[in-house]
């Protein structure tokens, strides 16, 4: 075994079969082409890209640990709905906030577990179980709200620590309108990062999406790791409601539709394999960064066939070119 | 079965029947291991060799029949109680996960970590250094124990499986099918490395159809077909052209 192929250096060739290589390669690309476009370099527009950025952010951790494992979670999206009913419901009656946070995610976490016991137990794809699931769930936000929209003009502190203005860095560097969400969102990043690369657990959820029959093989509970991370996915959708209600202090059955669908794309764009086994939280978070930039990019060059309001179509044209190009990155590796 | 000395066999199977409604996979099979042997099974697709293993394995309950290891009758109910009696499989597909890397897989399931008060972390630094000193010990060089397993070659996957499993204290080792897929080259890496598990005083049962390969290593040959042993065969008593005749049932015992 001491056959060496002629091939890049060991370092940047290790760098390369990352995961993160890829997404950052391609980001670094896009954000240089964007550089050009006249007002994108400003604090205003870095700004409100990280901030439109950190709502689908929050779920795109758990759907990226989720596709790790070789699994989906279509409801996510509906468990942030619920859990901006929970927290705002809850906070406008006068309960404590505490108490409406943990409801918040409580609830959508058990939810989550019932997809995973829904999919160990009847062995039904993630796929088809959380595709009908998340209609389940919101129709049961529907019996529970009576269907009408959630809003209030109350101000209550805990909005502020959740998702408020970060005045002191308005203050410090002019048009820098940053929220309290990305602080939480980073924490979150880390923290997952961190359960994947360095714990036995996030060791299992690789193992469970490369190869199940090898995992089992080896003596992990594969079930029960796929039950946590449905648990995992269900209590960060639901904190993203927290973070959505507290910046728009409103929500509605149909909050957080879609939102599934971007984090995936969000993580197929971050290096996550949709076959399992291979990707990465941070490489995610660069994900939904980009397609948020992208957006803010296409909306202030002013294309005339691609008015702002058709800039999905442009967004579509990057998932899949960002999934050739990591594939052919890691292939070059 | 007495005692507990050399000539104990590692596994004696007794008298077993495998049914499956009306079909009988498996009839009135007595199947040995004797310490340091290398066991060639062998037999055609739907003898029955799979379903004895996955009976010794836990992995099917036999319908009749006993099961002593090391000389003591036990009952093995679930692939967990193989594994702690010191029983471990290197299956072709099942053995590794690809997109990990050899350290990560090394010790799946098993991971070192260290501790703050509540707060674990994988001790990638020490399983690293006991992968690679743990493959070196039993003569697999790796390049480096970061690398994904999916680079390496066939041989080379089989073969960190091996040495896995000599690792984690295996006393007997079974190779399914270990050498179908892979080339000359390759097959002679794997067979080498069998027998330096023997050396190292493991048993070994080398499932195969290929009867050339089995019969550079394995000291015994065992046969079945039609679900029944044919017959134990020393490797000084029979050729590798009797062994093939033996498992097609052109020659009757």
């Amino acid at each position: 075994m001491t056959r060496r192929v002629a091939a890049p250096k060991p370092r940047l060739r290790s760098w390369l079969e990352s995961p993160v290589a890829g997404p950052l390669i391609t980001f670094l690309l896009i954000f240089f082409l964007l550089s050009f476009v006249p007002n994108f370099l400003t604090m205003r527009s870095v700004s409100g890209i990280v901030n439109a950025a950190t709502l689908t952010g929050m779920i795109t951790v758990g759907i990226t640990l989720l596709m790790i494992a070789g699994e989906f979670d279509l409801s996510a999206g509906a468990l942030m709905a619920v859990g901006a009913f929970l927290y705002g419901g809850l906070t406008m009656n006068g309960s404590p906030p505490l108490v409406a946070l943990l409801m918040a995610l409580i609830i959508p976490g058990l939810l989550g577990a019932f997809n995973g016991l829904l999919l160990v137990w009847t062995g039904i794809p993630s796929f088809i179980v959380t595709l009908g699931t998340q209609f389940i769930y919101r129709g049961a936000l529907w019996v529970y709200s009576g269907g009408i929209m959630l809003q209030t003009v109350q101000q209550i502190p805990i909005y502020d620590v959740f998702n408020g203005r970060m005045d002191f860095i308005a203050d410090l560097i002019k048009d820098a309108n940053f929220r309290t969400a990305l602080l939480w969102l980073l924490g979150v990043v880390f923290l997952f990062q961190y359960i994947l690369t360095r714990t036995r657990f996030g060791n299992h959820v690789f193992a469970i999406g490369g190869n199940p029959g090898a995992a089992k093989a080896q003596g992990v509970n594969v079930n029960r790791t796929k039950v946590i991370c449905f648990i995992i996915s269900g209590v960060l959708s639901g904190f993203a409601g927290v973070l959505l209600f507290s910046q728009y202090k409103t929500a509605k059955i149909a909050t957080g539709a879609g939102e599934e669908l971007k984090a995936i794309a969000s993580a197929v764009v971050g290096g996550a394999l949709l076959t399992g086994g291979e990707g990465s939280i941070v490489g995610a978070l660069i994900g939904v960064m980009l397609i948020s930039m992208l957006r803010t990019g296409i909306i202030l060059l002013n294309l005339p066939f691609i008015p702002a309001d058709n800039f999905e179509a442009v967004v579509g044209v990057t998932i899949v070119g960002a999934a050739i190009l990591n594939n052919w990155i890691r292939s070059r590796a | 079965m007495s005692g507990n000395g050399t000539d104990t066999p590692v596994v004696h199977m007794e008298k077993i029947v495998k049914r499956f409604g009306t079909i009988t996979a498996l009839n009135q099979v007595d199947f040995t291991v004797n310490r340091q042997e290398i066991v060639g099974l062998l037999g055609d697709n739907g003898a029955g060799k799979s379903t004895l293993i996955k009976v010794l394995t836990g992995v099917y309950p036999p319908t009749s029949g006993k099961i002593y290891f090391e000389g003591k009758l036990v009952n093995i109910t679930s692939p967990r109680i193989a594994r702690a009696l010191g029983i471990e499989t290197c299956y072709q597909d099942l053995a590794l996960v690809p997109h990990m890397s050899i350290t990560r897989n090394f010790f799946l399931g098993r991971e070192l970590t260290r501790h703050l008060g509540p707060i674990h972390w994988l001790d990638l630094h020490q399983m690293d250094k006991e992968s690679r000193d743990a493959l070196r010990n039993i003569g697999i060089h790796i390049r480096s124990p970061r690398e994904k397993v999916g680079k390496l070659s066939g041989g080379e996957r089989q073969s960190i499986a091996i040495g896995r499993a000599q690792y984690f204290g295996a006393k007997l080792l079974i190779l399914d099918e270990p050498t179908s897929a892979l080339s000359v080259g390759e097959t002679h890496k794997v067979l080498t490395y069998t027998l330096a598990a023997k050396e190292r005083g493991l048993s070994v049962i080398f499932i195969t159809h290929n009867v050339g390969h089995v019969y550079q290593v394995a000291d015994r040959f065992v046969i079945l077909r039609h679900g029944e042993l044919v017959g134990s065969y020393p490797k000084e008593e029979v050729t590798e052209k009797d062994i093939a005749s033996l498992i097609t049932g052109e020659r009757e015992r």
